[in-house]
């Protein structure tokens, strides 16, 4: 039996009873046993994952663990975790009351044309053109400043994120209390641009703002 | 277009369970019958080639 690490949490009792917990270091992890011949890609255990991870946000916020970490037993958690538990137990404590809100909106321009691979010398300058295609792509400049006058003043923290050639990404950190006035924001925002296509997404738990990594 | 907004539901959850969080070193094999689909290597889980792009220049 192997366990699938969904997210990491500030209590026990944020875990349990929705998933079993492990502790690691001074916080815990939420895990769901899965049979060492069930594979990873099963729908069914999608699905299943996806919904646990939903009833633990209900909880509380946690920092979401990308899925497809699997671990035997707390040993080797704490091995595979040793030297991030002080920083994820900070990051549970600073934001323990808000939650992520995520906004896709659609480029604005047709995307460019994707690199041909036998174009260059090597993977990594294949990879590279790749990436860079992918922060060209721009939402209609009067939208961005729509977005940024309704939804963002509402968010404690925000970021743009590039994720691939047809669309543009903001993650938004938003206190639990003020998830209604985000949605209304977003309903504003739609009817402001009726021709602008966006999803406005969440409550995510602790995922882009869990990553040191900014854009 | 109930049925439409619980596909989107259903993509954007997904999207967000396989290609966000944070990434712990580690590795495993996603597969769907007998075929392999995805090596997890260390800090590249589940990714697409945007996001192995990503977590590679972390």
């Amino acid at each position: 039996m192997k366990s699938v690490v969904i997210g990491i949490h500030l209590n026990r009792e944020d875990v349990e009873p929705v998933a079993e917990s492990m502790k690691v270091s001074d916080v815990f992890a939420s895990v769901v046993g899965v049979a060492d011949d069930r594979p990873l890609g099963d729908r069914d255990l999608l699905l299943e994952i996806a919904a646990i991870r939903g009833r633990l946000l209900d909880k509380a916020t946690f920092i979401a663990v990308r899925y497809g970490f699997t671990v035997r037993d707390e040993n080797e958690l704490a091995i595979k975790c040793s030297g991030l538990t002080a920083r994820w137990r900070e990051l549970l404590v600073a934001h323990r009351d808000e939650v992520e809100m995520t906004l896709k909106a659609a480029a604005a321009a047709a995307p460019p044309a994707r690199p041909d691979r036998h174009d260059f010398p090597s993977g990594a300058a294949y990879l590279r053109a790749l990436h860079d295609a992918t922060q060209t792509i721009h939402v209609d400049p009067e939208f961005r400043v729509g977005i940024e006058r309704t939804l963002v003043p509402i968010a404690t923290q925000h970021r743009w994120i590039h994720r691939d050639t047809h669309s543009v990404e903001l993650a938004m950190l938003v206190g639990r209390r003020n998830l209604d006035a985000i949605r209304d924001a977003g309903e504003k925002l739609r009817r402001d641009f009726a021709n602008a296509p966006f999803l406005l997404s969440g409550p995510w738990p602790l995922e882009v703002f869990a990553n040191d990594h900014h854009e | 277009m109930p049925e439409q907004t619980e596909e989107i539901t259903l993509l954007e959850t997904l999207d967000h369970l396989l290609d966000r969080g944070v990434v712990i070193a580690g590795e495993a094999t996603i597969s769907i019958g007998d075929v392999d689909l995805l090596y997890l290597g260390l800090n590249i889980v589940l990714a697409n080639i945007d996001a192995v792009i990503r977590t590679s220049q972390k």
